[in-house]
């Protein structure tokens, strides 16, 4: 019985003890010149669509569930939006090469079509983040119209 | 007493450069007449020696000339960016006949390479220029190496980042070139029949995109040197 008490114990203060051990949050209201809103023209249906389902993982600012104040639930938050920022992050699109932003639409438009992004188990969680067919259509018709100006362009 | 001195410093100066003067036409004079006029084992072309000499290996005459100055020049004008490309390019036609033999576990393997040949590429042999198209490929180019590294058993997956790897290694060999003769091929029927391109070494087609189940789709469209 003492032991179990002990045990117990022991997992209690680790837990208190790491909600102190906190990451920094990805959070910026800042729009960067780089951010893909100024370097390319998009419906407003679009943006709505990518700053709902995309930004969160995908941008330099992330809205926070408020279960984010608890670890280790933001630790694997944190790990999350960092590998989502290092493959594809909006707000430093504008400084992406020609080359990579016309792979980064063609990969946009192949993940939405085949309905890997956004993940499914994030829209487990954020029911408002999946896309209606009307949002995939209107984000791959606009991506493949920047494509075809950008490959025309260079 | 100081003249004498002022002579005999004089004396020594002047034997000291004569001698070496004459040890360095010497030395050019030899390395001249090795490189122009050698002569090969007929069995064993890597022996080479002076005329009439034996092959170390079989004891024939060595008797077949070779022309050092040919093979010389050659290698010179392969510049050190090219030597620097092949590993590259190597790399890349490794993971073309992976996803021509429908082997994703091998396109993955040499993604992987592929993405460290990136990673270890030597830019110091580049002019700025060139530095600036190799980044900007790179940039590109090795993400999609990733990809398809990271991607086994989803060779679907692969070929889509191969398409758009492909297009990044035809400019990147347009602009350092590859070392090698290598074709660019097209395949009018992938990507909904808008067409890819692919680069290859053989003349032949071999579609990296369909596999075994369309392997002669396609044309060669150029051939680059």
């Amino acid at each position: 019985m003492r032991i179990i008490k002990m045990i117990l114990l022991v997992l209690l203060i680790i837990v208190v003890g790491i909600q102190f051990i906190r990451p920094v949050r990805n959070e910026s209201e800042q729009v960067l010149l780089t951010d893909i809103t100024m370097t390319f023209n998009m419906p407003d249906s679009v943006l709505d669509a990518l700053k709902i389902s995309c930004y969160n993982c995908h941008s330099n600012n992330t809205i926070y569930p408020f279960y984010a104040n608890f670890q280790p639930v933001a630790w694997m938050l944190n790990n999350h939006v960092k590998n989502g920022k290092d493959k594809l992050n909006f707000s430093d699109f504008g400084a992406y090469s020609r080359r990579r932003q016309l792979s980064k639409l063609k990969s946009m438009v192949s993940q939405i079509q085949d309905d890997k992004m956004p993940l499914p188990s994030y829209t487990l969680f954020h029911k408002d983040a999946a896309l209606t067919e009307k949002n995939k259509l209107s984000i791959i018709n606009w991506a493949n119209k920047t494509t075809d100006s950008l490959s025309s362009n260079q | 007493m100081n003249k004498k001195l002022i002579l005999i410093s004089f004396a020594i100066l002047i034997a000291f450069t004569a001698c070496n003067n004459k040890t360095t036409n010497e030395t050019a004079g030899n390395s001249a007449e090795n490189s122009s006029v050698m002569y090969a084992c007929p069995m064993h072309p890597e022996v080479m020696g002076n005329k009439g000499d034996k092959c170390s290996k079989c004891g024939m005459e060595l008797s077949v000339l070779v022309d050092m100055n040919a093979t010389t020049t050659q290698a010179t004008e392969e510049t050190k960016a090219t030597i620097a490309v092949k590993e590259i390019v190597s790399n890349y036609l490794k993971l073309k006949n992976a996803l021509t033999n429908d082997n994703t576990d091998d396109a993955a393997t040499a993604g992987k390479a592929l993405e460290a040949a990136f990673k270890s590429f030597d830019k110091t042999a580049l002019t700025a220029e060139q530095k600036k198209t190799y980044e900007d490929i790179e940039s590109d180019a090795r993400e999609h190496a990733e990809h398809i590294g990271a991607n086994a058993g989803k060779i679907a997956h692969q070929r889509e980042h191969f398409d758009l790897l492909s297009k990044d290694m035809y400019d990147l060999v347009k602009a350092l070139g590859a070392g090698q003769i290598l074709y660019k091929d097209f395949c009018p029927m992938y990507n909904d029949n808008k067409g890819a391109i692919w680069l290859s070494e053989t003349k032949e087609i071999k579609n990296p995109y369909f596999g075994k189940s369309m392997q002669t789709c396609g044309s060669v469209k150029e051939e680059l040197k």
